[in-house]
């Protein structure tokens, strides 16, 4: 209904999460692709070390290692030397040159510099592209979608075919967002595919960051999509877009090659699936394959025996803004009462939510979220949850308390029931354990 | 025993004041991988643990790095919180000086910090920010102690940072008070950040041999107890690379005596302790060292019997970030392994020497980073394990060498006596592991030979 924002000058426990890192993963979907962070050290190792603690997988990232003076007399230099080195001694197929805010407030031309590079040395074949993600604006979400858009303008140019194409009707993109898990993506992809359908999902974190025993080291990326595979989806008869912020780059899609395309803004729950399935249904002719209506059933089932123990029951949420509508739906369908909904920036899409929405850090989902008794967020929000006393369930980005979080699956009937299960668990426990406590204190 | 320092100190290594020759090396455009200044600089300061750690700049650098590091806390845990000045498109424009007065003050009175550290980033250092300025007016103003610390990104690599930590100590809170108890026979220790507790591990073993822990600089410290460390008697270097200036500087300006040593492995705990008696000056408690130090090594020959058994012979491949290559040297070498590959890209000259005197003449000496380069060394000379930081855990993971992790993030205490009976442990549980079998094995229906039938 409405987006506020608490009136406090510092940010404490920060929610955002830097665009920068949002660019980094889209960019971990892409094989033999390598993000190129033009800013100092720090701006691609703390995101390195960060999405390494959440995949528990190497992660593919270079710095342009700006220093004082190089941002003073001449920041492309550095730039320069960084791409002649990931050029000359990796050969990645995909590069993508992530601007950071240091870029960005030095002024830095990188785009044209590109431009010239990439007419100097002749680069064809493969894939360079340029995006500025400054950490003032946005967060994880919108860096990983705006680096999605880029990568899809570059594929259109670089291919060339506007207006003339070969539509394969029975090809459909995914453009899954930022807050799917692996798992979300590999689940989204089983299931249009059950519909008949040759998947291709842009970019690919499924096949990447799912774990695999791939020997050979390359400080590359070690799956994702191909190029080929990017560029064969430029032929896709459909696009279908995971999370609104993915809206954008399926609009790109269209107006360049007339694609149409169909955004799923919810992605948690019975309606979100049914809508998706059914949808499905409509565009293929083929009925719903037998397994989901079982697991429509097992759903609908165990929603029956959890609501017990979410009657009652309040919530706090702090996420990014599409995880975060995505959450709140499948809350509503539980009956449970959101005390507050807290996430990093604002969007469309949260704003036209029929709930408040504040844009806020971690304290805010502590003093708003007080007396909740379910927090699901990151890991970052587990202190803050001790605090209020909820049971902590662990959502978004990152998550470094628990093994496998990057393969759960929150999409699809299967993705409701496994978090409506681990959330009533939790529920659960905490139950018994203030009453264990009761007693003993008496 | 061999002698750990050398008579001659090299006053050109990087953690010394005036780096001349060879300066922290410039980290190179493309082929870089660790962290910044900034970086750095919070590694050194945020292990103080009741102060308040104030981040002036855009969300992602506070926002991609809090909770991000394994010292732990025996009590208060306000730097486990993040903050930020959050600024937004036209705080840089119009500037953030008012911002981070505000963020000041609204710490200050809402969490009541004995003392805030203000951290300067790329951006704020970039548009000019002033600082030293608002945070002397602050502290004026509040009546706590508000220190700046200028160490941005791109200022150079994060040793460099943890060095201007050490400078912002030095200048802004060592001197400033007085301790509470008599320290006439205090020792403060200098980069040791407890990581995975192991700062609690060494103070027991100083409490039994009777020495006055002064200074926590800055494992699980109070932000109180720096303030006097210059009433120390000696100081313990740690961590060399890191504050090494730091303790150069308390010689000459407070004539307190420093040595470097380190905790990894019985004989070098030994010598720490024993060297921390001799510069105390004291004969009671030299005798007293001796004769915890003689008891504990016997206690822990006798435990890690089992463990030597197993891996006696092993080969390892040590790749340290912060940690001392040449001390953990020393306790692989206890425990019968041996290093058949080292990282140095972190060691000045001076560790390097140290190093050299602990392996053996056909080890590799690995001088910068990059995984590819660690990988190619444990294939080549058939190492059992790798032992490096968690930044190259995953990589060792994927081409299924077994591992242990030695940096900042690990959650286990290496240091001391028992310190060595659980990286021994570690070890051999590493080693031991049926995964490693498991995981080399093809599915069945992949194995050559087909079924009889």
């Amino acid at each position: 209904m409405t987006v506020k924002k608490r009136s406090k000058p510092v940010s404490v426990n920060p929610l955002k999460i830097g665009q920068s890192l949002g660019g980094i993963l889209a960019m971990q979907g892409c094989y033999r692709a390598m993000p190129v962070v033009h800013g100092s050290q720090g701006c691609s190792a703390f995101p390195k070390a960060l999405l390494t603690r959440h995949f528990r997988e190497p992660i593919a990232v270079q710095t342009s290692a700006l220093q004082e003076m190089d941002v003073i007399f001449d920041a492309n230099r550095n730039l320069e030397e960084a791409l002649n080195a990931v050029l000359s001694k990796h050969r990645p197929d995909i590069i993508g040159i992530i601007g950071t805010e240091l870029s960005d407030v030095a002024g830095v031309d990188y785009q044209s510099m590109l431009k010239s590079y990439k007419r100097e040395r002749n680069m064809r074949g493969g894939l360079a592209f340029s995006v500025t993600l400054p950490d003032f604006r946005g967060s994880l979400e919108s860096g990983f979608s705006v680096t999605v858009e880029a990568m899809v303008d570059e594929l259109i140019q670089q291919a060339g075919l506007r207006g003339q194409r070969n539509v394969n009707s029975r090809q459909i993109t995914l453009l899954p967002g930022s807050y799917l898990t692996p798992g979300d993506v590999m689940e989204l992809k089983e299931i249009v595919s059950s519909f008949g359908f040759e998947v291709i999902a842009l970019p690919d974190i499924s096949t990447s960051l799912s774990g695999h025993l791939l020997t050979g080291f390359s400080p590359l990326t070690r799956g994702g999509v191909p190029l080929d595979s990017m560029l064969q989806s430029l032929q896709s008869g459909l696009t279908i877009a995971f999370g609104a912020s993915m809206e954008r780059p399926a609009r790109r899609l269209h107006n360049a090659l007339g694609t149409p395309y169909k955004v799923f803004q919810g992605t948690m729950g019975l309606k979100a699936s049914d809508e998706l399935l059914n949808f499905l249904h409509q565009i293929s002719g083929v009925p719903v394959p037998i397994r989901y209506c079982w697991q429509r059933e097992n759903l609908l089932d165990c929603m029956l025996d959890a609501h017990f123990q979410f009657a009652g029951v309040s919530a706090v949420a702090a996420l990014e803004p599409d995880h975060l509508r995505s959450v709140s739906e499948w809350l509503d369908e539980l009956g449970v009462e959101q005390k507050a909904l807290i996430t990093s920036y604002e969007t469309p899409a949260v704003a036209e939510m029929e709930r408040d929405v504040w844009v806020g850090d971690l304290d805010d989902a502590e003093v708003l979220g007080s007396g909740a008794d379910l927090w699901i967020g990151s890991s970052h929000g587990i202190a803050g949850a001790e605090r209020i006393g909820a049971a902590f369930l662990a959502a978004g980005f990152p998550i470094w308390n628990e093994l496998g979080s990057y393969m759960n699956v929150s999409v699809g009937y299967r993705g409701a029931m496994e978090w409506t299960n681990k959330a009533g668990n939790l529920l659960m426990r905490r139950e018994a354990e203030h009453r264990e406590s009761s007693v003993r204190h008496r | 025993m061999e002698p750990i320092r050398k008579e001659e100190i090299d006053d050109q290594a990087c953690g010394s004041l005036a780096p001349k020759s060879k300066p922290c090396p410039r980290p190179k455009p493309g082929e870089a991988a660790g962290g910044c200044s900034f970086d750095g600089a919070q590694i050194t300061l945020l292990p103080i643990m009741d102060a308040a750690h104030l981040v002036h700049g855009p969300v992602a650098c506070a926002g991609n790095s809090w909770e991000s590091r394994g010292s732990l806390s025996s009590g208060p845990s306000l730097s486990q919180y993040g903050f930020a000045t959050d600024l937004s498109n036209n705080d840089i424009i119009f500037g953030g000086e008012k911002k981070l007065k505000d963020s000041i003050d609204y710490i200050a009175g809402r969490f009541a910090p004995p003392a805030i550290f203000v951290y300067a980033t790329c951006v704020t250092a970039l548009i000019g920010e002033d600082m030293d300025a608002v945070c002397k007016e602050a502290s004026d103003r509040l009546g706590i102690p508000v220190v700046p610390v200028n160490s941005p990104g791109f200022v150079g690599s994060k040793n460099l940072g943890n060095r201007l930590a050490g400078d912002a100590l030095l200048q802004y809170v060592i001197g400033t008070g007085e301790p509470e108890l008599e320290a006439s026979m205090g020792v403060n220790l200098i980069g040791e950040y407890n990581i995975a507790g192991e700062m609690w591990d060494i103070e027991k073993l100083m409490n039994q041999a009777g020495i006055t822990l002064l200074s926590r600089i800055t494992g699980d410290a109070r932000y109180k107890e720096i303030t006097w460390a210059h009433r120390a008697k000696a100081n313990m270097v740690v961590c060399s690379r890191a504050l090494l200036g730091l303790a150069k500087q308390m010689e000459s300006k407070y004539g307190i005596p420093y040595f470097e040593g380190s905790f990894y492995g019985a004989k070098e705990t030994t010598y720490s302790l024993r060297q921390m008696a001799y510069l105390l000056n004291d004969r009671e408690m030299e005798r007293r060292v001796d004769r915890l130090t003689e008891r504990e090594e016997n206690r822990l020959s006798h435990d890690l019997r089992p463990y030597r058994k197993i891996l006696k012979g092993k080969k390892a491949v040590l790749y340290t970030g912060g940690v001392k290559s040449w001390s953990v040297i020393s306790a692989l070498k206890e425990l019968g392994i041996q290093v058949v590959g080292v990282g140095t890209n972190k060691s000045s000259d001076e560790d390097v020497q140290r190093i050299a005197d602990r392996v053996s003449d056909d080890t590799e000496y690995i001088p910068e980073g990059g995984a590819s380069r660690i990988i190619k060394t444990v294939r080549e000379r058939k190492a059992d394990i790798m032992i490096a930081g968690g930044r190259n855990m995953y990589v060792a993971m994927k081409e299924q060498i077994p591992f242990v992790d030695i940096n900042q993030e690990r959650h286990k205490a290496y240091a001391g006596y028992e310190g060595l009976l659980r990286l021994a442990k570690e070890l051999v549980d590493s080693i031991a592991n049926p995964i490693w079998k498991l995981a080399s094995s093809p599915a069945p229906w992949d194995k050559e030979d087909s079924y009889d039938r």
